[in-house]
């Protein structure tokens, strides 16, 4: 049984059979799909900013191209266009996101190699919230690959690289900027599970300093390579400045799209900033309260980030999934495992088939739509409470007879 | 003495009368023809010139504007032409799709479905009222008013710049120190065109619709035909002056009455003509007569010539009732090629509500490679994916018809999308255009009343392009408008929508809250107490 999970086995198995299901016709079927690519990440709209580029006209100039130019770049240059290609090209950065997965868990767990690094790969390239978005084409997919590299080299104590994938992920996904403050924790501490033994931040605190002006040095770099390529700064409003403004109601599976397709005008502004600012409530209380394991405060982030950020699709609640197989040490606290798996199978279900029924079959009206990616919330924020009451109730231990635990 | 002093008096308005026309001309002309299908397109055209005028320079709108005193030009126009500097104006309501295929060209080449307006304007001074956009946008609401239309609805959201398809019909004044003129054009294709619309275009004729060929513009009749839209054009000839003419199109379809295709002013607009507009310096009725057929037409036109008989109002014997009458039946015959060689049409494929698939083909039956130049307006609600484009030429796909492409991006909730293609359509072939389209989801408030019921897309516009340049003959073929439906959110519960997502957000957040402040502490059960 542990040899079939042999990571050197299952790896190449697993990429293989990837590689193997991307190059079917499957992506040129889900590419239209809502959930698994937003305005944000997807690839028709990536295919037509390059094509716009590439015939002389400004991509950022009309509302359709929202990526960040620095696909722009890479795509006019370094890779092919392809279908194919793109397609081997996507699952390639699967594959390497799982491989800083297992790279985590092995630097989390403090060995070289362990019997369940075959099942983390395989609850990264498996998951099908992940595959699936990655065979539509969406560029969460390096979202994702980027986050993960970002917490890999964090752990291993790789700043620089570290940082710099954290910059690169800001640079295509404005939201992701709550990583930061867990990352930089991570980097001048160590990724090693304290949950059991909660105590205050041990790490090097004046190091912080000097990694967020290296972080600010990357991103700014970043930054005017951006605008060196498209020539201008109106790709800023047109990337970042969609996930705040919302200017695309196209349906995805977060709570902005509907609540602001209803929402009244003048109050509009208002609630812009409320779920914008709601966003960034979390990152001090889960970095203060988690301050002795920051990669666990990074994982809450995940979630956080996967439930609530303007434009999710499946790939960014699917990553905070995956990177529960990090956490064994949580399982036997879950209070709810059923429950919020069940939600997430009722929701995984029910948004596809509603989602068809409104906008192809025409028998189903928004409401339902909207009412499956409620749910899916639901699954959403059931892990992730279920998650941070199991991370703090693992200091407690199994309470002995005639006594139990509870909340002050 | 005192007589003399009366009689004076009593020529002092006819002397006044006199003199005040010697600045403006009004002309009216009524040209009827039958078309190869048995119907009957009549167009009426009143044009009035202003002599020596000139378009007001926009730099100079902060100054004071020359008086204005008009006999025969329609004041309410005149002044909104001069406060908002316009050098030509171009204003269609038209009701119907014009069938090229059977009709060839109308007489008046603008014949878009439902309102459509285009306008050349100069940049005025840096003050902003005076940019041309907000004037376009003041001359869009003060038509409104003036023609009852919904021109304000031609908002920013509709309008475009093309660069090619849309030429000024007269000249367009090199003024120094002012920037060249811009075009700007809007059309609405759900406009419902109505007796509102015809009454306001009446008032502006000097006769309004008492004397003159404007008595026959009765709109039972005009509002009946199978297509009808009438026209504002406005344009500067620099060796005559400013010219505006109006303009009425109509098809009617005598063969629906009865088996005949037999017409006369009584039959086609129910009145004759009773009296002369006075002030007219020319009026007259045009009738294209038939060429291969035995015919007769009473009564006996004034003068007959290039196959056309012309009755001049001020020589015929009123009451006026033109008529025309073939001894045969009526024989359907196709229009031939040469007429209109080029067919277009265009659809929009798919069942999905978020995205289709726009086709246009375009035939040309000529003998000739003719180039053309595509225009495609479209609101924001829909955006093309320019990079799936395919071009096919009778089902082979070919890129080289593609000569030139030009496009204006669409900006969510601002900007209308203009695509602009030269193609170069081969001989007796059929070019096929493809492109993929996106549709919008809209706000809850930005759908109309309506909102099931879709949105109409502005018809495409092909224009000919002259083989020599500089050659201002410009034909353009206007598709018919579209259809598409976005998908529409449910109307009757915003309030719902906003209670559960904050609820949700609300629940949430005290959990991870919760979790997060609250500590966690061993007590004692104790045996409970039985």
């Amino acid at each position: 049984m542990k040899s079939s999970l042999d990571v050197s086995l299952v790896f190449p198995l697993l990429v293989a059979g990837r590689l193997l299901l991307a190059l079917t016709s499957l992506s040129d079927a889900l590419k239209h799909n809502h959930q698994l690519s937003s305005p944000l990440t997807s690839y028709l709209n990536l295919q037509e900013g390059i094509y716009l580029f590439q015939n002389g006209i400004d991509p950022y100039s009309g509302g359709v191209f929202r990526h960040s130019p620095l696909f722009l770049s890479l795509f006019t240059t370094v890779l092919p266009r392809s279908r194919v290609i793109s397609s081997i090209i996507w699952t390639l950065s699967d594959a390497l996101g799982a491989w800083a997965l297992v790279q985590i868990w092995r630097t989390r767990q403090r060995v070289a190699q362990t019997s369940r690094d075959g099942l983390i790969a395989a609850a990264y390239l498996l998951n099908p919230y992940i595959f699936l978005s990655t065979l539509a084409l969406s560029t969460s997919t390096f979202e994702n690959t980027f986050a993960l590299l970002a917490l890999m080299f964090a752990a291993k104590g790789a700043a620089s690289p570290a940082l710099l994938a954290a910059a690169f992920l800001l640079q295509i996904s404005l939201s992701s900027v709550l990583l930061l403050a867990p990352l930089l924790l991570l980097i001048a501490s160590s990724p090693i599970s304290q949950l059991a033994s909660p105590r205050p931040f041990a790490g090097n605190g004046k190091k912080i300093i000097s990694l967020l002006i290296e972080f600010l040095v990357f991103t700014v770099v970043l930054t005017l390579a951006s605008a060196l390529v498209s020539g201008g700064w109106s790709w800023v409003p047109q990337t970042w400045g969609a996930s705040l403004t919302l200017p695309d109601l196209t349906p995805n599976v977060g709570l902005w799209w509907y609540f602001f397709t209803e929402m009244f005008d003048h109050f509009r502004p208002f609630f812009l900033m409320v779920f914008s600012v709601h966003l960034l409530i979390y990152v001090a209380p889960v970095c203060i309260k988690f301050q002795y394991d920051p990669l666990f405060a990074a994982f809450i982030l995940l979630g956080i980030l996967g439930t609530f950020k303007s434009y999710p699709t499946m790939a960014d609640p699917g990553l905070f999934l995956s990177v529960i197989s990090v956490f064994p040490e949580l399982y036997p606290y879950l209070r709810y495992p059923i429950v919020t798996t069940l939600l997430h199978l009722h929701a995984a279900l029910l948004m596809p088939l509603f989602h068809h029924l409104w906008l192809n079959q025409g028998t189903a009206n928004a409401n339902f739509f909207y009412a499956s990616t409620l749910v899916f919330a639901c699954a959403n924020g059931a892990a992730l409470t279920d998650c941070i009451w199991a991370g703090l109730r693992i200091a407690i231990g199994e309470p002995q007879e005639g006594f139990v635990v509870v909340q002050e | 003495m005192h007589k003399s002093r009366f009689l004076w008096a009593l020529c002092l308005p006819a002397a006044c009368l006199s003199q005040s026309f010697s600045g403006e001309t009004f002309d009216e002309e009524l040209a009827i023809r039958a078309l190869p299908d048995g119907k009957v397109a009549s167009r009426f055209e009143f044009s009035t010139l202003l002599h020596g005028a000139s378009p007001r320079n926009p730099r100079n709108l902060s100054s004071e504007d020359d008086s204005q005193h008009y006999t025969l030009f329609p004041l309410a126009l005149g002044q909104v032409l001069r406060r908002y500097a316009v050098t030509e104006l171009h204003l269609t309501l038209n009701a119907g799709k014009w069938n090229y295929d059977r009709w060839g060209y109308p007489d008046e080449p603008d014949v878009a479905t439902g309102a459509s307006m285009w306008t050349w304007m100069a940049e005025g001074s840096p003050i902003p009222r005076h940019s041309v956009d907000a004037r376009w946008r003041d001359l869009r609401n003060a038509l409104a008013g003036l023609f009852c239309a919904s021109l304000a609805s031609l908002d920013e959201q509709r309008t475009t710049s093309p660069v090619l398809a849309f030429v000024p019909q007269g000249a367009l004044p090199a003024w120094p120190q002012t920037e060249p003129h811009a075009l700007r054009h809007a059309s609405l294709p759900s406009e419902h065109v109505c007796t509102e619309n015809l009454t306001p275009f009446l008032k502006l004729l000097p006769c309004k619709s008492r004397a003159g060929l404007a008595r026959l513009l009765n709109p039972h009749r005009l509002l009946d035909a199978d297509w009808h839209g009438m026209g504002l054009h406005v344009s500067w000839l620099p060796e005559e002056g400013v010219r505006v003419r109006l303009t009425f199109q109509s098809v009617t379809d005598p063969l629906r009455a009865g088996n005949t295709r037999d017409w006369s002013l009584s039959s086609l607009f129910d009145r004759k003509i009773e009296t002369a507009c006075p002030v007219a310096a020319s009026s007259r009725v045009v009738v294209t007569l038939p060429t291969d057929e035995s015919y007769s037409i009473r009564p006996e036109p004034s003068f007959v010539g290039q196959g056309r008989g012309i009755f001049d109002l001020a020589s015929q014997p009123l009451p006026l009732d033109v008529g025309l009458h073939w001894p045969t039946a009526f024989q359907y015959t196709t229009l031939p090629t040469a007429q209109s060689p080029l067919s277009v049409r265009r659809t929009l494929h798919g069942s999905s509500q978020d995205h289709s698939t726009l086709a246009v083909s375009i035939k040309n039956a000529g003998p000739a490679v003719v180039r053309v130049a595509y225009l495609e307006t479209l609101p924001w609600i829909v955006h093309l994916y320019l990079h799936t484009l395919e071009l096919s030429v009778d089902g082979v796909s070919r890129a080289d018809v593609l000569h030139d492409l030009s496009y204006t991006a669409p900006i969510p909730h601002g900007r209308a999308a203009a695509l602009e293609a030269v193609l170069d359509l081969p001989p007796n072939s059929t070019v096929s255009l493809r492109l993929g389209v996106g549709r919008a989801f809209l706000q809850y408030g930005e759908h109309p009343p309506d909102a099931q019921r879709g949105w109409e897309l502005p018809g495409a516009v092909v224009v000919v392009l002259p083989e020599h340049p500089g050659n201002d003959s410009q034909r353009r073929i206007y598709t018919s408008a579209l259809l598409v439906d976005p998908a529409t959110p449910d109307f009757s519960m915003p309030y719902n929508v906003i209670i559960f997502s904050c609820s949700l957000v609300a629940f949430i957040f005290g959990s991870v809250f919760n979790g997060l402040t609250r500590r966690f502490v061993v007590i004692a059960a104790g045996p409970r107490a039985e």
